[in-house]
């Protein structure tokens, strides 16, 4: 699929904007501050309703504006779907086709992007929430399903949690209803286990591939999904065996808000043992798997939004990236320059000029 | 510069309707003192009624002019039966079916330790003490399909099964009528799961 059009009205410091977008690589190019980021977001959010950026959602909306609208129209394989989203002070409404959806949960999935900034590269580096909170996006947008069984657990965990601590303070005795909360806890958690363990194998094999690319065939990835079931068998259980200790903390001890990946090169762990740069393949090769597995999953190629990571990344690794997407996947990118491997690499790029929310088409790349 | 006393009164007493904010309460009542004075009287009237006149039914917990209710009253309908709602609301909605003919039992809400309510805050232990007395046979609870919804149902049939007493679950899927094309994917998915062989 690709973003064939694209128009604002005031999203953050666009108050207009009408482009058409090429179906191969497109360039931001603009100094710092100018609003590529901003663009990027916008294509973000236009898929699924939410930034990487931030949590409060009026911040999209210019500051002189009251609410904010991004439209597009999305070629498929299947044909041209018009999207629409508004966001105004009390919250987003979204048009299909000019319909109006009732649930946002129905809309997002029309339009597939994957994002790749800079702080995607602490993938490997960063903390176990940051590999969930990428599992859960991406995997979010491949599947309904997915979607669907986070949100409930993730409100039967909130109940759970607080009546362990009723259960603490003696504002509450019933173990019986302790037990459902884990039962039911452990329903939705098992079953986003399997949709993840489902999900990581095939991207396992995507990665795998790539990674033995960029690396020139000497290492080999593989992924171990983390779960901490305190010697049991199953969630099930193990939501069982330790109650008094949850009860004492209030909090719960075990299930998918608490599991990790870890990232295996040569059977080593890239987090603990993995050079900055084996990190930063291993990154690589995770984030582009994922076009192949979006596609696997979805039937269509999702949108690639790079911002500012090809500065970030060395001459091969670039390389490796552009040789992945082009002639492939519709690509954005920002950049405050382009140069060296992108600048002879990126064949028939359309190349964008971004100053203080315009934008201007470039003929030439440079000058 | 301040509203006078009696319509910031008015604006106060709007806001604690739920879903009203300060702007909505603020047009009702600007709204309520350019009415007609019969109509503000009658409405005035209906309000203190509805509150003395209406009571709880001291069997299932429904609202009620008299104690118990109508539906606990009637002799004609299936004693056997008692279908659990979360809401008075729903009792109304499952009556016009006129398809259902035995009892109910309102729990005025459903286990929710984030708002406070566990199994001693609900009308949980009154529908216990009916199935010690009664003939009843079959429980149904017909909690709405969200996860404190289903906790409370899977409670309950915790509590009430042991008892030798039938525990069903009303069906979730698609609403009669309503084309597949326009059911959302996760209404779809439950159907699918709820199939039944033909
Ligand atoms: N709601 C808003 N209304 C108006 N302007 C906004 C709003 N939100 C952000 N901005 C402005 O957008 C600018 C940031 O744009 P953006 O993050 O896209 O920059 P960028 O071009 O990506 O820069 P860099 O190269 O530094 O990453 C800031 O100057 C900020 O003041
Ligand atoms: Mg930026
Ligand atoms: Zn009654």
């Amino acid at each position: 699929m690709y973003l064939e059009q694209l128009q604002l009205t005031n999203y953050r410091n666009y108050q207009h904007l009408d482009v058409d977008f090429s179906p191969g690589v497109n360039v931001l190019l603009g100094a710092n501050a100018q609003g590529k980021t901003n663009l990027l977001e916008a294509i973000y959010v236009l898929a699924l309703t939410k930034s990487h950026r931030t949590h409060n959602e009026k911040d999209f909306i210019n500051w002189q504006a009251t609410f904010a609208k991004i439209s597009g129209t999305v070629q498929k394989s299947s044909g041209r779907v018009p999207l629409e989203l508004l966001i105004g002070k009390k919250g987003k409404s979204a048009k299909i086709n000019h319909l109006e959806q009732a649930k946002l949960s129905q809309y997002v999935g029309q339009l597939n992007v994957i994002l790749f900034a800079p702080e995607d590269l602490s993938l490997v580096k960063g903390a176990p929430a940051v590999r969930r909170r990428f599992i859960d996006m991406e995997f979010g947008q491949m599947s309904p399903r997915y979607l669907y069984n986070v949100s409930q657990y993730k409100q039967v965990l909130r109940q759970r949690n607080q009546y362990l601590k009723q259960l603490k303070y003696r504002q509450a005795d019933d173990q019986t209803f302790l037990g459902v909360l884990s039962d039911q806890l452990a329903q939705y958690g098992s079953a986003i286990i399997t949709q993840r363990l489902d999900f990581l194998t095939k991207l396992e094999g995507w990665a795998q591939t790539l990674h033995q690319d960029i690396s020139k065939g000497k290492e080999k990835l593989t992924f171990d999904y983390v779960q901490h079931l305190k010697g049991q068998a199953t969630l099930k259980q193990a939501l069982q065996v330790d109650t008094a200790h949850e009860i004492e903390l209030g909090t719960t001890l075990v299930g998918p808000h608490r599991d990790d990946v870890r990232f295996l090169v040569n059977g080593k762990n890239v987090q603990t043992f993995g050079s900055q740069g084996q990190q930063r393949t291993t990154a690589l090769a995770v984030k582009l798997a994922e076009i192949d597995l979006m596609k696997a999953q979805t039937g269509e190629y999702p949108i690639l939004l790079l911002d500012d990571v090809l500065s970030e990344l060395d001459d091969a690794r670039q390389t490796h990236l552009l040789k992945a997407l082009q002639h492939k996947v519709q690509t954005f990118l920002t950049t405050t320059s382009l140069s060296g491997v992108a600048k002879t690499m990126i064949e028939a790029p359309r190349v964008f000029q971004i100053q203080g929310g315009h934008l201007k088409r470039r003929t030439k790349v440079n000058g | 510069m301040q509203y006078p006393e009696p319509i910031a009164k008015l604006i106060e007493s709007y806001m604690k309707l739920p879903g009203i904010g300060n702007k909505t309460a603020t047009r009702l009542a600007f709204y309520t003192i350019d009415m007609q004075q019969d109509d503000v009287t009658d409405f005035a009237k209906a309000l203190v009624a509805a509150q003395r006149d209406l009571h709880y039914c001291s069997i299932c917990g429904n609202i009620t002019e008299e104690d118990p209710c109508l539906i606990c009253r009637d002799k004609q309908r299936d004693q056997s039966t008692v279908l659990v709602v979360e809401t008075p609301k729903d009792i109304m909605t499952l009556e016009r079916m006129h398809e259902y003919h035995g009892l109910y039992h309102v729990l005025h809400g459903v286990l929710s330790p984030i708002e406070g309510k566990g199994p001693k805050d609900i009308n949980i232990a009154s529908l216990l003490k009916r199935l010690q007395n009664d003939a009843i046979k079959e429980v149904i609870i017909a909690t709405n399909a969200t996860p404190e919804g289903e906790a409370t149902a899977t409670y309950l049939s915790r509590l009430i099964k042991p008892a030798g007493i039938k525990v069903t679950r009303l069906a979730h899927g698609l609403s009669v009528g309503s084309d597949i094309e326009y059911a959302d994917e996760m209404t779809l998915m439950k159907a699918v799961e709820g199939r039944q062989e033909m």
